[in-house]
């Protein structure tokens, strides 16, 4: 059978390379699909099961996933399997790379969380002169959030904050409970802001490529989708220079297969469209692909606090619940001593603080843990990591995955910037519920090593500068003009907000451009 | 011997078909709920469904890993820190500690390590000031060898080998506890309060 020639390849079926998809396809344009994971069939592919079936209860088995902290015995099988797909970093500078791989990528497990960039981060040197700018500002892709956040139904409150520009939102009209409007009070007084959160609701259990937008993809009848195809390589015609398609093995017979194509678009993830690149050998002329390595530190529990009012079965304890979300607020006007940039934070309120923060044990923790029991309010913090160049992923030709492809290593690590941040940020934090009358139970600013936060960003960064850029502002690369970059890996800059939202907006962006080049001829 | 084995071999293989064949058909008369010993008539393509039981509810755990003064420390360690309270079984009842025996047995070096030189300390510290083992001690002598626990909490492990060790254990036996079959049945019976946690469990992907 005479392999077939599509208008574009796409590489990974996720947050990114869905909207590519969903973008191009209803603009009439063929598009294979190619994904190294599996369709899974949900229904099947998961049982309910008590914990004490399980071969270790809920433990997990030892040494199994060691830098998924995320994975827990239930679900420790949808995450990629660290000895088929491993990866390298010095044992003492560790990094936690967490891997999905299947139909939908991680858009199906992500928190949903759904913020826009703002001017900020866009311009973010013009503010304190670090790094770089953006090629683009927030006015080139706020009428692309505008189309994306109705697609995945995006809840939220309108809070005209310039560093969190609203959106639209299906709206948030739910009240604060009255301890988290105390907290908030004090919070105020202190210039902090407090919004609820924005969260994509989905439809159905998902909130994810698998079904906002390859459904409609499909339908155009435009979109082939390939699972279980791990690409090995873009290739690239020696006549032209211009991609021609991808090498790829069959995740299960290891089969060597080749898909041709106009024009290629990597969605694969951040770190794994840039191992393709690397093993490529393209896209590279500036010499900064894999560099400027960012995601944002993730403290969870950063500090927990007990609301007394809740506390003991007193009221008004029922309702006592929800949540919020403080934007950033430092170096917005002001600039702070010890570092530039700033972070966020999400709060839960009327949870029950874990047992090991209290210092008892036996039927006296019990009896304390029974007293706190729904009074708890637990924020995490999340900080932006500033790009360095130094902060990198690059082949390491010595180890290889199942399939035989090159894998990464890692050199990333936070400094003083973060460090500082956090500290300041549990202070702060802590500060403010000691003002509103909680007792702090709690407070860590314990980082996890980079990559936790499963937000990693900038290893093809975009500019106009081909010199030091990867992409062109249209993700576009500059050496190659049919291959675009799609994913997170395209971002200069990342700010403290959750970025699939950012994601998938130039995924679209990128994708209407794509499409007006090839009507016009240019492609 | 090996070769009229062979042959014979060969010679049972076209029966096997057929024998499938026969297992798929109706019995006679098409009613097999008359058949004798028949409890539970099946459709043609249907396997039975049959009841299987945890082996925890058939057998015992057998502790391997720790040696029989490091696990009487964590039996005794175990009862302390978790005891039975308000009908819920406690961790000796939940047998957490033979659980842990198995579960630190399996893990990586530096997590075995802990747990040993933690006991091993357990007992060094009862012997030199009370003068016998952890699991001999008294309530108000394991209260004073626990004092760690009662220090606040901080995001830094205790650099101190025993406090580490205390702390790790205090989570590992109330989620050993709690995770337990007896903790799941003692829920149920208490009209579900504590019925222990259900969850979507991932098969493994093909």
């Amino acid at each position: 059978m005479p392999a077939k020639e599509y208008d574009v390849l796409i590489i990974g079926s996720g947050a990114s390379g869905g909207m590519a998809a969903h973008t191009l396809t209803q603009k009439g344009i063929s598009c294979l699909m190619l994904d190294a994971g599996p369709l899974v069939d949900f229904p099947r592919q998961r049982v309910t099961k008590a914990v004490h079936e399980l071969p270790y209860r809920g433990f997990g088995k030892p040494g199994r996933l060691p830098h998924v902290v995320q994975a827990n015995e239930f679900n420790a099988n949808q995450w990629v399997d660290e000895t088929q797909v491993p990866y390298t970093h010095d044992p003492e500078e560790p990094y936690n790379w967490v891997r999905v791989r299947m139909i939908g990528g991680k858009s199906l497990f992500w928190a949903r969380m759904s913020f826009r960039l703002s001017d900020y981060e866009f311009k973010a040197k013009d503010h304190d002169g670090f790094g770089d700018n953006w090629p683009i500002g927030y006015s080139d892709l706020a009428p692309y959030y505008d189309k994306v956040e109705p697609i995945f139904r995006v809840s939220g409150r309108k809070e005209g904050l310039a560093q969190l520009p609203d959106g639209v939102f299906l709206e948030d009209n739910s009240p604060y409970h009255e301890h988290v409007q105390r907290f908030m009070a004090a919070a105020k007084e202190r210039g902090i802001p407090v919004t609820k959160i924005r969260r994509s609701l989905g439809r159905g259990q998902f909130a994810s490529s698998f079904n906002l937008l390859l459904p409609d993809a499909l339908a155009t009848g435009k979109l082939t989708i390939v699972p279980n195809a791990v690409v090995r390589e873009i290739t690239i015609d020696k006549n032209t220079g211009l991609a021609d398609g991808a090498n790829f093995l069959d995740r299960q017979s290891r089969r060597e297969m080749h898909a041709k194509a106009r024009v290629v678009v990597l969605g694969a993830s951040c770190l794994e469209s840039t191992r393709i690149l690397l093993n490529s050998g393209i896209a590279n002329s500036s010499g900064v692909l894999g560099h400027y390595l960012h995601d944002q530190f993730y403290i969870t529990q950063s500090v927990v606090a007990i609301v007394p009012a809740a506390r003991g079965n007193a009221a008004p304890r029922a309702g006592f619940g929800g949540g919020g979300y403080i934007p950033r607020f430092r170096n917005l006007k002001t600039k702070e001593k010890n570092f530039i940039r700033g972070y966020a934070a999400d709060f839960g309120a009327g949870g029950t603080p874990d047992a090991k923060y209290i210092p008892a044990y036996g039927e006296e923790l019990q009896k304390a843990l029974e007293s706190y029991r729904g009074s708890a309010m637990s924020f995490t913090t999340m900080g932006e990591v500033l790009p360095r160049f130094e902060n990198h992923a690059r082949i390491d030709k010595n180890v290889v995955d199942a399939w035989g492809i090159p894998v990464l290593r890692f050199e990333a690590r936070y400094t003083d910037n973060e460090f500082n941040m956090a500290k300041d940020a549990i202070d702060t934090y802590s500060e403010v519920c000691q003002a509103a009358g909680f007792e702090v139970l709690a407070r860590s600013d314990k980082m996890h090593p980079p990559g936790y936060s499963i937000h990693e960003l900038g290893t093809c960064r975009m500019g106009d500068n081909p010199k030091t850029s990867v992409l062109n502002k249209w993700n576009q690369s500059h050496d190659v003009k049919n291959l675009f970059v799609v994913d997170g890996s395209s971002f200069v800059t990342g700010g403290s907000q959750n970025p699939t939202l950012t994601i998938l907006s130039l995924s679209m962006r990128a994708s209407e451009y794509l499409a007006e080049q090839m009507r016009a001829g240019n492609l | 011997m090996k070769r009229r084995r062979f042959v014979k071999g060969l010679l049972a293989l076209p029966a096997a078909p057929a024998l499938v064949a026969q297992q798929q058909q109706p019995a006679p008369g098409g009613n097999q709920a008359t058949l004798p010993g028949n409890a539970s008539p099946q459709a043609a393509g249907e396997s039975p469904a049959l009841e299987t039981a945890l082996s925890d509810t058939a057998a015992q755990m057998m502790p391997r890993f720790f040696t029989t003064t490091q696990f009487a420390a964590l039996r005794q360690l175990s009862g302390i820190l978790m005891p039975p309270i308000n009908g819920a079984p406690g961790a000796v009842e939940a047998h957490a500690p033979e659980f842990l025996d198995f579960l630190i047995g399996q893990s990586l070096p530096e997590r075995q390590q802990l747990y040993q030189t933690g006991l091993d300390a357990l007992n060094a510290q009862a012997k030199k000031r009370f003068d016998k083992t952890f699991a001999e001690a008294d309530a108000s002598e394991a209260a004073a060898l626990l004092a760690p626990l009662r220090e606040p909490w901080t995001p830094e492990p205790p650099a101190d080998a025993l406090a580490r060790f205390l702390h790790a254990a205090k989570q590992d036996i109330r989620t050993a506890t709690m995770n337990s079959p007896e903790w799941s049945a003692a829920g149920l019976a208490s009209g579900g309060r504590r019925p222990g946690g259900f969850n979507q469990y991932w098969l493994p992907i093909d």
